[in-house]
C-alpha cells in the first residue's frame, strides 16, 4: 500500500513535469511557425543582400535600390513578367511619325505628397534623367529639346534618330515619373525623401538596416492587401535561408545555390525559380597585350571548362551561357559553336601566338563568393596552358573605376539586359562609342559589330533586327571577348503562406500583389 | 628601497648561479621547463607544426592547389582524410601547408614587432627624458587603435596579401614590446654591472646590446611565444574577412572563412582548418605559460 503511494505520487510529478514541458514547448514554437497570426498579417519582411543607395531614380542604378524604388515609383509604360508593354501611367500611347510618340497620362494621379500627375512632371523627369551619370544611359535616346507637353494630361516624346526599344527603355524601372514640386524641395535630401505615384510610401529608412515602406491611401491603382514592407539588408545567403525558416523572413531574394534543395525540401517554405535576363561573363582588355590577340583570347576559351566550373559553383542554378545574351531574350543566338575544353588546341593557339611558355596576368572581381570561386578554378584551369594568374578581390566602388579606366587585365562581371531587348545587351557591352564606364569594359572593337549595332538600334522592323543581332553576336563569339559564362535565374525563397509572388525577369519584383493566406 | 635590493639580490644570484654550477642560465630554463608537462606538451605539438611546414611538399597527399570538380565536398574517408572541400582539393594537404603560411606569419609578424619595439624601447629606457617621452607618448598612440582595426586599416592602404599580413600584424603589437624592454632597461640601467662597462669605456651601442638587451630577455621571450599565438590568430582574422592571405594560398583562417557557407551541410570543410587553428593556439599558450615560469627567478627554488 505504502509503496503504491509513493509511486502514484512518483508518476502524477512526473505527468506534471510532461505536460510543464509539452506545455513550454507548443508556446515557444508557435511564434516560430509564423501561420498563427496569418488572418491578421498585413506586413510582409522582404530580405535583399544589400541595403538601397538612395531611392532617388536618377542618384543610383543598383539592383537593391530599383528593388525598393520599384514600390515607390510607377513608370509610364510597364513590362509584364513575359516583359511585353502594358499601360502604366499612360493609358494609351501612338507613334505620331519615326520619332515620336505621343503619350495620353491617367487622369487623377495622386503622388504621394498630394500633388496630382500632369504631363509637366513627366518632362521634368526625363530632362532630369538625361543629366544623370547613372541612368543616362537607358533614356539618352531621348531628344532632349523634344519632350513636349501639350496639355496636362497629353505630352510628346521625340528621339533622336529612329529607336526601336523606345517603349521598353521607358518602362525600365530607372525611368520612373518623379514629382517636380517634391524632388525641388527636398534639394540634395531627394534620395531619403522619395516621392512617386507607386502603391507604397517610404515610411522609415533605418540606414543599413531595413528600409519600411507603408502603403499609400490615395493610390490610383487597385489598393493591395498589404499594409507595410520592410526589406531587410541580410547580406550573408545563408542567413537570409535561415531567417527564413525562423519565419522571420516572408520572401528572401537571391537565395545562395546551397540552400536551394534545403528550401525545396521544407514544407513551411516554398522555392520560386524563373529564368532571369542576366547573365554572368568572363573577359579581358582588349587594349592590353596579349588580350589584343584573338588567339590568345580563343585559348583562354578552350582551355577552361566552363561546363563544370558553372556546376561546381553554382550547383545547378541556372545555366552555362551559350552567347552573350542570356537566352530568355529575344534574339538571342542559342545556336553559337560553344568553344569546348580542349586544352591541346588552347596550347596550339598559345604556340601560334608565340607565347607557348605562357604569361602572368591577374583577374579582377568583386566580393560575390561565386565569382571569386569561378576566378579561383580559372586560376587553377589556365595553368595547364602555362598562364599564371593572379586573383585581386576589389571594392565594388574600386572595381567599376579601374575597369572603366582599363586598368585591368581579365575580369568577371555581369549584366542585366532589363528592358528585355538585344539592344540594351549588346549595343553598351560590344559597341566601339562604349568603351568604359557606359559598358564596354573589354574595350572590344570591330567594326562590323558596330555596324550591325548600329542598324539594330535604328531599324523599326523586328526580323530585320533579329538578323542583324544574330550575326553580330556570331561575330562576338569568333572575337572571344568574353568567356561565356552563366545565365542567371532568378531564386526566391518564400513561406508557404505567401501569395501573390511574382518574379519580374528583370529582378524588381512588384510587391503589391503579395498577400498572406 | 627594499624591492631594488631583492631584486639586486636576484640578479646577483642569477649571475652568480652559472659560475658556481658551471651551467648556463639557459640549461637551467630548459631543466625547469623539462619538467613542465603541459608546456612539453605545447613544445612538441610546436615542433610537429614547424616539421609539417618544412616538409608539406613531402608529407601533403596532394597539392594544395589539385582541384577535382568531380570530387567536391567528399566527406572524410580512405582517400581524402579530413574529406574535400567545394573545389574538390584535398583538405588535409590543405590543412598541412597552411601550417607554412600560419608559422610564417606568426614567427615573422613578432619578429618585426619584437625588433622594432625592442629598440624602440631599449632607445627610450636607456637615454630618458625627452626621447623617452616622444617614442612611448607614440607608443601610447598606437596603442590606443585597437589592434586589428589598426591591422585591418594597413592591409586596406597597403593591399591584401601574405607580406602587407605581416607587416600590419606585427605593427599592431610592437608598443607592447617596447613597454617591456623599456621597464627592464629602466630596472638595469643604473646598476652597478652597467656602470662598470661605461667604466671600461663601452659605447652606448655596446651597452645596450651586450649587457642590458641579454638580461632582459625573459619577458620578451615569453611576450614573443605568446605573441605568435596572438598573431596567427590576426591573420586568421584577417584572410576570414577577406583582407588577408590571396587564394589559392592555403591560409587557416580563410578556408574558415570558405567552410562557413557550406558549415549546414558539409560541416568537415570548416572544422579542419578551425581545428588546426585552436590547436595551434592552444600549444602556443601552453608554451608561453610554461616559459614564463621557467624564467621567473621568484620561481626559482
Amino acid at each position: 500500500m505504502k509503496i503504491n503511494k509513493k509511486l502514484l505520487t512518483l508518476v502524477s510529478l512526473m505527468l506534471v513535469l510532461v505536460l510543464v514541458a509539452v506545455g513550454c514547448g507548443k508556446t515557444t514554437d508557435a511564434p516560430s511557425t509564423g501561420d498563427t497570426g496569418a488572418s491578421t498579417k498585413d506586413t510582409v519582411i522582404v530580405a535583399q543582400n544589400s541595403d538601397a543607395k538612395s531611392l532617388d531614380l536618377h542618384a543610383t542604378n543598383d539592383n537593391a535600390s530599383s528593388r525598393v524604388s520599384k514600390q515607390i515609383y510607377e513608370t509610364l509604360v510597364s513590362q509584364n513578367e513575359k516583359m511585353e508593354i502594358k499601360e502604366g501611367l499612360a493609358t494609351s500611347w501612338v507613334a505620331i511619325d519615326d520619332l515620336t510618340y505621343e503619350f495620353k497620362l491617367k487622369e487623377g494621379v495622386k503622388f504621394h505628397n498630394g500633388e496630382e500627375l500632369t504631363a509637366n512632371d513627366v518632362k521634368f523627369t526625363l530632362t532630369r534623367a538625361l543629366e544623370s551619370s547613372h541612368v543616362a544611359h537607358i533614356v539618352d535616346a531621348i531628344d532632349a529639346e523634344g519632350i513636349e507637353v501639350v496639355d496636362n494630361y497629353t505630352v510628346r516624346i521625340a528621339t533622336k534618330e529612329p529607336f526601336a526599344p523606345i517603349l521598353a527603355h521607358l518602362a525600365h524601372s530607372a525611368a520612373g515619373i518623379l514629382n517636380e514640386k517634391a524632388v525641388t524641395e527636398a534639394g540634395e535630401d531627394y534620395g531619403q525623401k522619395p516621392v512617386g505615384t507607386g502603391p507604397f510610401m517610404l515610411d522609415k529608412w533605418n540606414t543599413g538596416d531595413s528600409i519600411e515602406l507603408a502603403r499609400f491611401a490615395d493610390y490610383h491603382g487597385t489598393a493591395p492587401k498589404i499594409e507595410k514592407i520592410v526589406f531587410r539588408n541580410i547580406a550573408e545567403g545563408t542567413s537570409r535561408t535561415i531567417g527564413l525558416e525562423t519565419g522571420d523572413l516572408d520572401i528572401i531574394y537571391d537565395v545562395a545555390p546551397t540552400d536551394v534543395s534545403r528550401i525545396e525540401g521544407d514544407d513551411n517554405l516554398q522555392l520560386l525559380r524563373d529564368d532571369a535576363i542576366s547573365t554572368t561573363y568572363v573577359s579581358f582588355n582588349l587594349n592590353k597585350a596579349p588580350f589584343n590577340d584573338v588567339r590568345v583570347r580563343q585559348a583562354i576559351n578552350y582551355a577552361v571548362n566552363m561546363d563544370l566550373i558553372v556546376e561546381a559553383v553554382y550547383q545547378g542554378v541556372g545555366k552555362p551561357a551559350k552567347g552573350p545574351l542570356p537566352a530568355s531574350v529575344w534574339g538571342s543566338n542559342q545556336d553559337l559553336q560553344p568553344y569546348g575544353h580542349d586544352v591541346e588546341k588552347a596550347k596550339e593557339l598559345m604556340k601560334e601566338a608565340g607565347l607557348e611558355n605562357g604569361f602572368k596576368t591577374t583577374i579582377w572581381t568583386n566580393d560575390n563568393q561565386q565569382r571569386m570561386d569561378i576566378a579561383e578554378i580559372l586560376q587553377n584551369q589556365l595553368k595547364d596552358i602555362g598562364i599564371e594568374v593572379e586573383v585581386k578581390v576589389m571594392e565594388w566602388g574600386a572595381y567599376l573605376d579601374g575597369t572603366a579606366a582599363g586598368e585591368h587585365d581579365m575580369f568577371i562581371l555581369g549584366w542585366g539586359t532589363v528592358t528585355g531587348d538585344p539592344n540594351y545587351g549588346l549595343y553598351p557591352l560590344f559597341h566601339t562609342s562604349a568603351h568604359g564606364a557606359a559598358g564596354n569594359r573589354s574595350f572590344f572593337s570591330n567594326p562590323r559589330v558596330d555596324e550591325l549595332l548600329d542598324k539594330g538600334k535604328v531599324t523599326i522592323d523586328p526580323s530585320e533586327r533579329e538578323k542583324y543581332y544574330l550575326e553580330a553576336q556570331q561575330i562576338i563569339r569568333d572575337e572571344a571577348p568574353w568567356i561565356f559564362t552563366w545565365d542567371r535565374e532568378e531564386l526566391s525563397g518564400l513561406r508557404s503562406n505567401v501569395k501573390g509572388f511574382v518574379h519580374h525577369p528583370a529582378g524588381h519584383h512588384a510587391l503589391w500583389t503579395v498577400y498572406f493566406e | 628601497m627594499s624591492n631594488a635590493k631583492t631584486l639586486q639580490k636576484q640578479t646577483l644570484e642569477k649571475t652568480s648561479q652559472p659560475a658556481k654550477k658551471k651551467r648556463s642560465p639557459w640549461v637551467t630554463v630548459w631543466m625547469s621547463l623539462k619538467k613542465n608537462k603541459s608546456a612539453m606538451f605545447g613544445l612538441i605539438i610546436i615542433l610537429i607544426l614547424i616539421f609539417c611546414a618544412l616538409t608539406a611538399d613531402f608529407i601533403a597527399p596532394y597539392g594544395f592547389d589539385d582541384q577535382d570538380l568531380m570530387a567536391r565536398f567528399q566527406t572524410p574517408n580512405s582517400k581524402h582524410w579530413f574529406g574535400t572541400d567545394n573545389f574538390g582539393r584535398d583538405i588535409l594537404s590543405r590543412v598541412i601547408y597552411g601550417s607554412r603560411i600560419s608559422l610564417q606569419v606568426g614567427f615573422i609578424a613578432v619578429g618585426i614587432s619584437m625588433f622594432t619595439g625592442g629598440a624602440l624601447g631599449a632607445i627610450a629606457g636607456y637615454y630618458g627624458g625627452k626621447m623617452d617621452n616622444v617614442i612611448m607618448r607614440f607608443m601610447d598612440i598606437l596603442l590606443a587603435i585597437p589592434g586589428i582595426l589598426l591591422a585591418i586599416s594597413i592591409v586596406a592602404a597597403l593591399g591584401p596579401g601574405l607580406q602587407n599580413v605581416m607587416i600590419a600584424v606585427g605593427i599592431g603589437s610592437i608598443p607592447s614590446y617596447a613597454r617591456i624592454v623599456r621597464a627592464s632597461v629602466l630596472s638595469i640601467r643604473d646598476q652597478e654591472f652597467i656602470e662598470a662597462a661605461k667604466a671600461v669605456g663601452a659605447n652606448d651601442f655596446r651597452i645596450i646590446t651586450k649587457h642590458i638587451i641579454p638580461n632582459s630577455m625573459a619577458p620578451i621571450i615569453v611576450q614573443a611565444t605568446l605573441g605568435v599565438a596572438g598573431a596567427i590568430l590576426s591573420a586568421a582574422g584577417l584572410s576570414f574577412i577577406g583582407l588577408g592571405i590571396q587564394p589559392p594560398t592555403p591560409e587557416w583562417g580563410a578556408m574558415l572563412s570558405t567552410g562557413r557557407q557550406f558549415l549546414r551541410d558539409h560541416w568537415h570543410i570548416a572544422t579542419f582548418p578551425g581545428l588546426a587553428i585552436m590547436i595551434t593556439i592552444f600549444a602556443l599558450n601552453l608554451l608561453g605559460d610554461g616559459l614564463r615560469d621557467a624564467l621567473d627567478p621568484r620561481l626559482k627554488s
